[in-house]
């Protein structure tokens, strides 16, 4: 076992631990702080980022209410780039005791905390958003502080004045030398190995988990976990600490941070500091009280759920040993349990950290019979080595972007995080996680919750440590899931729909949980249950009326006259329209904006069983759709039938050839194709471009990706190409083109591809390395979907003439090439066959008779559309393409014609450990097998209207990778059907 | 929702990251300047402190087209963010002195009108003069490959003074020219008036003034809420007597309709009355249709003319009324370039550091009118009919002066380039 020696040992690296570090080696005492796993993943990094002004305990506690704000003042002195000057706001609203504000003013006064009460309509000017009705309004010096930035500098600072840190490691036994504390052995999480580090003194900062380590020194600490819950909601909604003026309780105030605000918290004692379940009444305790402060709250959107717990200390025996304070708890355990050379310090608040830590060490002085004054509140953090990511006010973020033109380096777009942020969290930040990354720069916190930025992150790491590939798709699956956690109880609204386009990504494109290796999850069976649940929204069915609003009626309207209005641009929506238009009717399709060819891999599946790959392989697409029909009756496949399979395929095939861009394969098997973390799809038809990379072509292949491209990574999908027993490198070139550039994207790349100059350097370069033997000469290179997106065919051609080997393409993040490049030929055969195609025209309202809808609405400028039409065909997208939606508490609503939504029920195995699963995502319309829409005793709604795609019930198309049959066959089945 | 303050900001929360924007933005196609919808708008919105400086200029290459609206399927208002966000800087003062003289000379075309129509012949000259525009470029930041039109020899409201309306009117319509049809293209508003009384309405033209779209797409929101505020007060007795507002310029009929009362946040009874009774004419015409009333004695023109529909018209929300109405003349054949945009985007196009990136987006456009060859070209908006006519030499008409001479209307430019077509 390794030895270390040292003077002072500091357990848990919070912010009272590093705080502590950092006075000791600034006292001149050599000392080692230890942390079982990054700095502030404990309660630290999990509050809701409040500098308290003290205001808050005026009434209460007014000593707890003076140290607050004296440390408030000291703070903003030592580490100002950490702390924004928000100010706050104490306001009556009329659910409070207005005897309580009059309480509240004098006590400020009387402990001199600065107060100024300001009129309502000066806080209506300053924070607009707030409730009108509030009635009394104060302000405060509250401030909002990044808990993480500013644990990490003071601990960069510790390590400047000597501190040794060791995170990672976790206190397993405490020794003695009699009565004395005389170290610790502690046990390194990554590596495995045991250290022993001996110390005169120890000092245990485990916050929540201080009982825990007291333990190990058979000291009895009762510290009881209270949990509180937080939300975050996307945009600062209020630049000003926003608390409630009443005795402190659930959920009674908003803190903007950063980019986000944060509603909070709730109170409540949980058994186990590590696992603790967010409830559902928690939730909507902060929803309600939301509300109260800020009018239709409830439709804000909200991002993500979290929790902390709070350490709170009770006694059972009376002493008087220890601190007197209500803030902080410090326990001296020679007097109180007669253990010498070992202080416990707990509970707290982080405004009053600093302050925690000098009583601490002032302690230790004591004990060991030294006079050292501190000076942590006289000297301001200055580092040598400045962190990049400080900064006080967010504006800062795009000026620095913009300076630096890194637009292309962007790995967190949600919240601007650029690769040499992520590379120095890794470097100097030790990050071993991504969510210690995420600790460091904020990735993954925005509204997007880690859709992008997790993979990108996952390459770098990759690419840059040089990880085993088994390490990076284990870092992969965790951070998508860890991420999934924190949205599951907040599922309504836009979160609802990002969070479903997240699982496209994971599950639908790059089919993270098929990835070699450790297998997290061992569930093959279906999620869901047999149940079903339908939500009534549609009042009786024969009625005569419409659903718009009186101020519409009166103003003119324009009636525009079609047979067939299609509503939806997806791939359902456009076929549809083609095939109607091809039997001669006249078709109008109207689109709120593109739909999800823009997103999807271009390709067409018809159906994948989600076990694994060896019997994926073996499976046969047409015995699963059969066995899909015998055991799902709601299945949309089980409303069509095998000859409409084929020919809904063959269309779509005859379509694409005519148009010059085939896709190639049939309905009796399936491609294997790698996706771009280097896992494998299995997909029915396919683009030329994508032939090449089926994995059951065992020969030596390339994969090629660009150098500041950011949204392939060639290393981690070649290393899990190996495990399929293929050959396969990989390399990263650097065209002069791109290097040119500031921005790049999908989009821009596929226009290089279009240029000969371009694919002539990308081929010298490709070449040089073969020839210099730096790759093996590979039968097949693999590119990132951008070959082309007008000549595809010609790039791809002409790749495989001067590079003599085969060329594929892999699709990566959204946007899609190859899907656009469906997309165009399809809209072009549209319009070839006399369709029209009105986009951005939402639809939202109808006017129907007698089962028949008469005509839909769309919103023009100031004021509407009716389109009229013999049939109606919806194909708006579900969940994922907003033709369903779901508010806060409100069942999920289908928006144009407010038909019932059904969703399967899951099975609760699957229930909070999975990541994107969840009952909503299956939301969808029950269809006769007319596709006519029908409620839950089987009578049709409309009679003239036709479901198609994803708004269908009955298949979880990702998850069975369904998504673009469902759609084409359906779509091409009621088509045919109309004419 | 509380819909009325700030309502384009929290449309940032409807941003799901799709990136269907950023392939649709004409101009991150050809340049590096811009970053794209997705990035100036909603996410960098996020970054937006009401209280703080703007430190990022980036936004202001957006052209304001507003086609990443039209394709965004989630309803964020991205064009209205970045022009909001521009409106920040000009009001925090981060353009220079003589940028901001430049855009504000450039977005004043009533007052352009004003000082230089009735000096036309000289003005003229000075702006056909390649020297002179290259002291204008060097002093003032105007492009000297900017389509500048000329001044008319007369303004469309003297015309009109002396216009008699013929005796079978039985309807009233107020007709608003704007400032292309005051001072450079009268043959506009006169082609849309002969229209207008062909199907029975009495043109109104009350005292009006400029819209103020060039003010609010500058960012120059505490004029263009003057320019408004003015305006509705001057028509609002007309409409509140029960006649419509017609226009021919689609950007007057969507800054009326739309982009003041929202980009500025005016809720009041009078603004709001007037977005609602204010159509552009094709969509006027239509409707005459659906109701019946619509003239039909429309005469053969038995062309074939390819039609570019100006980005801001796509923004009214009416589909194509432009090919809609047209189609109603008999053997007339109308060829849509669907192209997206020509570049100009008001008053983008003619500012000297924005020039290139101007011309660079509607090359498609231009390559493409230029492989059919025509005669000439229909466009609703007189800064496309400008650009596209300066880079293809191609004449551009209005969709109305075609309707025009269906009707019967047998002088003017367009009439007179029929007859020279059809010999």
């Amino acid at each position: 076992m390794k030895n270390v020696d040292t003077e002072i040992l500091v357990i848990g690296g919070g912010a009272t631990g590093v705080g502590i570090a950092r006075d000791l080696a600034m006292r001149g005492f050599k000392n080692i702080l230890i942390e079982k796993g990054d700095y502030s993943h404990g309660t630290t990094g999990r509050y809701h980022g409040l500098l308290h002004s003290g205001a808050r305990y005026v009434v209460k506690d007014p000593l707890a209410a003076i140290e607050c704000y004296e440390e408030n003042e000291i703070l903003r002195r030592i580490i100002p780039n950490f702390i924004e000057d928000t100010g706050g706001f104490f306001v009556l609203t009329p659910w409070d005791d207005p005897v309580y504000a009059d309480e509240f003013l004098q006590g400020c006064k009387k402990v001199k905390i600065p107060v100024e009460e300001i009129s309502v309509t000066q806080m209506l000017k300053e924070e607009p958003y707030l409730n009108k009705n509030i009635i009394r309004c104060f302000r405060v010096p509250d401030g909002s502080a990044d808990s993480f930035l500013s644990t990490e500098a003071i601990a960069e600072s510790s390590k400047e004045y000597g501190t040794s840190v060791l995170t990672y490691h976790k206190v397993i036994g405490i020794l003695f030398d009699q009565n004395r504390v005389s170290g610790v052995i502690c046990e390194d999480q990554i590596k495995g190995e045991l250290i022993r580090i001996s110390a005169d003194f120890v000092v245990n900062a485990g916050g929540a988990w201080a009982g825990q380590i007291a333990s190990l020194a058979n000291i009895k600490i009762i510290i009881l976990p209270g949990k509180g819950t937080m939300l975050a909601i996307n945009t600062r909604i209020v630049n000003t600490v926003i608390n409630r003026c009443k005795k402190p309780s659930d959920g009674d105030i908003i803190v903007p941070a950063h980019t986000v605000s944060v509603i909070g918290t709730t109170d409540y004692k949980v058994e186990n500091p590590d696992f603790y379940p967010i409830e559902k009444w928690e939730i909507k305790l902060l929803m309600d009280e939301g509300e109260k402060l800020i009018p239709d709250f409830k439709y804000l959107r909200v991002i993500r759920a979290w929790a902390g717990v709070r350490p709170l200390f009770t006694e059972d025996i009376e002493t008087d040993n220890r601190e007197i304070s209500r803030s902080y708890v410090l326990l001296d355990h020679k007097k109180r349990d007669g253990v010498d050379g070992f202080l416990t310090i707990t509970s707290g608040k982080w405004t009053t950290f600093r302050k925690m830590a000098q009583v601490t060490v002032d302690l230790v002085c004591t004990r060991i019979g030294v006079n050292r004054p501190c000076r942590t509140h006289l000297e301001p953090i200055q580092l040598e080595k400045k962190l990049s990511r400080s900064y006080a006010t967010i504006g800062t973020r795009l000026e620095k972007i913009e300076k630096d033109k890194s637009y292309k380096h962007l790995v967190c777009e949600c919240e601007l995080v650029v690769e040499q942020d992520v590379i120095e969290s890794l470097e100097k930040g030790q990050a071993k996680t991504i969510d210690d990354i995420r600790r460091d720069t904020r990735l993954g916190m925005g509204p997007c919750q880690g859709e992008f930025c997790t993979y990108r992150a996952v390459g770098i790491r990759h690419l840059y440590q040089m990880k085993n590939v088994e390490e990076s798709n284990h870092e992969l699956q965790e951070y998508y899931r860890e991420r999934w956690k924190g949205v599951a109880p907040i599922l309504w609204g836009k979160q609802l729909q990002q969070e479903k386009f997240n699982e496209l990504v994971f599950r639908y494109l790059f089919n993270v949980e098929k990835l070699p290796g450790k297998i997290i999850t061992n569930k093959f069976s279906s999620p869901y249950l047999p149940s079903v649940e339908t939500f009534k929204t549609i009042p009786d069915h024969n009625i005569t009326g419409s659903n718009i609003s009186d101020k519409y009626i009166s103003a003119s309207r324009i009636r525009k006259q079609s047979d067939i209005v299609v509503i939806g641009s997806g791939l359902s929506g456009l076929v549809s329209a083609i095939c109607t238009s091809h039997q001669g009717k006249k078709t109008k399709l109207i689109t709120k904006g593109w739909g999800s060819l823009f997103w999807t891999s271009g390709c067409i599946d018809l159906i994948s069983p989600n076990a694994d790959i060896n019997q994926d392989f073996m499976e046969n697409p047409l015995d699963k759709y059969k066995q899909i029909c015998l055991i799902n009756r709601e299945h949309p496949y089980s409303k069509i039938d095998l000859r409409q399979i084929e020919e809904s395929f063959t269309f779509i095939q005859d379509i694409c050839s005519s148009s010059g861009y085939p896709l190639l394969g049939s309905i009796k098997n399936n491609w294997f194709l790698p996706t771009s973390v280097g896992s494998y799809r299995p997909t029915c038809l396919i683009p030329e471009t994508m032939v090449a990379g089926d994995l059951r072509n065992n020969c030596t292949t390339l994969v090629v990706g660009f150098q500041d491209y950011l949204d392939f990574f060639p290393k981690i999908i070649s290393d899990n190409l190996q495990k399929y027993n293929l050959e396969c490198s990989s390399l990263v070139i650097s065209p002069s083109e791109l290097s040119k550039r500031f921005t790049l994207n999908n989009l821009i790349l596929a226009e290089l591809f279009e240029s000969q100059e371009f694919r002539d350097e990308v081929c010298h370069l490709i070449k040089t390395k073969i020839s210099d033997g730096t790759i093996p000469r590979p039968k097949r290179i693999g590119f990132p979907a951008v070959l082309g997106i007008r000549n595809s065919s010609l790039v791809q051609h002409d790749l495989e003439l001067k590079l003599g080997s085969d060329i594929f393409e892999i699709p990566t993040l959204p946007p899609s090439i190859p899907g656009i490049r469906l997309f165009n030929v399809l809209k072009k055969q549209l319009i070839n066959s006399g369709g029209e195609i009105y986009e951005g025209m939402e639809v939202n309202g109808f006017e129907s008779k007698n089962g028949e809808i008469l005509s839909v609405i769309s919103n023009s400028t100031s004021r509407i559309l009716t389109h009229t039409a013999n049939i109606f065909i919806l194909a708006t997208g579900g969940i994922l393409g907003g033709g369903i939606f779901a508010e806060f508490e409100t069942n999920p609503k289908e928006k144009v014609f407010n038909l019932p939504v059904s969703v399967l029920n899951l099975n609760p195995d699957y229930c909070n450990s999975e990541a994107f699963f969840d009952p909503l995502f299956t939301a969808g319309i029950r269809v006769n097998e007319f596709f006519q829409p029908v409620d839950y005793e089987n009578n049709i709604i409309y009679h003239n209207v036709r479901v198609v795609g994803s708004s269908l019930f009955g298949s979880d198309y990702f998850f069975e990778r369904s998504s673009e049959g469902v759609n084409l066959t359906t779509a091409w089945s009621v088509g045919e059907s109309i004419g | 929702m509380n819909k009325n303050y700030r309502s384009i900001d929290l449309t940032t929360d409807n941003c799901i990251k799709c990136n269907i924007c950023t392939t649709a933005c004409p101009v991150m196609k050809v340049t590096d300047l811009f970053i794209g919808p997705k990035y100036s708008g909603p996410q960098a919105n996020r970054f937006r402190n009401i209280e703080d400086r703007l430190q990022e200029m980036s936004v202001d290459y957006c052209t304001g087209c507003r086609i990443c609206n039209m394709v965004c399927p989630s309803n964020v208002n991205i064009t209205e963010l970045n022009t909001k966000a521009r409106a920040k800087l000009v009001d925090q003062g981060s353009f220079p002195f003589r940028i901001r003289l430049r855009n504000n000379m450039i977005a004043r075309a009533e007052k352009l009108g004003q000082i230089a129509q009735p000096f036309h012949p000289f003005t003229n000259f000075f702006l056909r003069n390649k020297p002179t525009r290259l002291i204008i470029e060097k002093i003032l930041g105007i492009s000297k490959e900017a389509p500048l039109p000329n001044f008319s020899p007369y303004k469309f409201t003297t015309w009109f003074r002396k216009h008699k309306t013929p005796n079978n009117t039985s309807r009233k319509v107020v007709y608003f020219h704007g400032c292309s049809t005051q001072y450079y293209e009268p043959r506009i508003g006169e082609a849309a008036v002969f229209v207008l009384e062909k199907n029975g309405f009495e043109v109104i033209v009350p005292q009006q003034n400029c819209c103020g779209l060039p003010l609010l797409s500058n960012g120059e929101f505490h004029s263009a809420r003057k320019y408004h505020k003015n305006n509705v007060s001057k028509l609002i007795e007309w409409v509140d007597k029960g006649y419509s507002i017609v226009g021919t310029s689609t950007s007057c009929t969507l800054t009326l309709k739309e982009e003041a009362p929202k980009l500025l946040d005016m809720t009041d009874r009078e603004t709001l009355k007037i977005a609602e009774n204010t159509y552009d004419i094709n969509e006027f015409l239509l409707l005459l249709l659906s109701e019946d009333t619509l003239n039909l004695d429309f005469q053969s023109i038995s062309f074939e003319i390819p039609y570019h529909i100006p980005c801001q018209y796509r923004a009214h929300l009416l589909g194509k009324p432009g090919i809609d109405i047209l189609h109603l003349i008999p053997d007339l054949k109308i060829i849509d370039t669907e192209a997206d945009c020509c570049g100009i985007a008001g008053t983008y196009g003619y500012k000297k550091e924005k020039n290139q990136i101007s011309s660079a987006i509607g090359n498609p456009l231009f390559e493409k009118i230029n492989k059919l060859n025509p005669s000439l070209i229909i466009c609703d908006s007189e800064t496309c009919r400008w650009q596209i006519t300066h880079n293809t030499n191609i004449p551009a008409f209005h969709p109305v002066e075609i309707l025009a001479v269906s009707y019967g209307y047998r002088t003017g430019q367009l009439f007179e380039k029929l007859k020279l077509i059809s010999k």
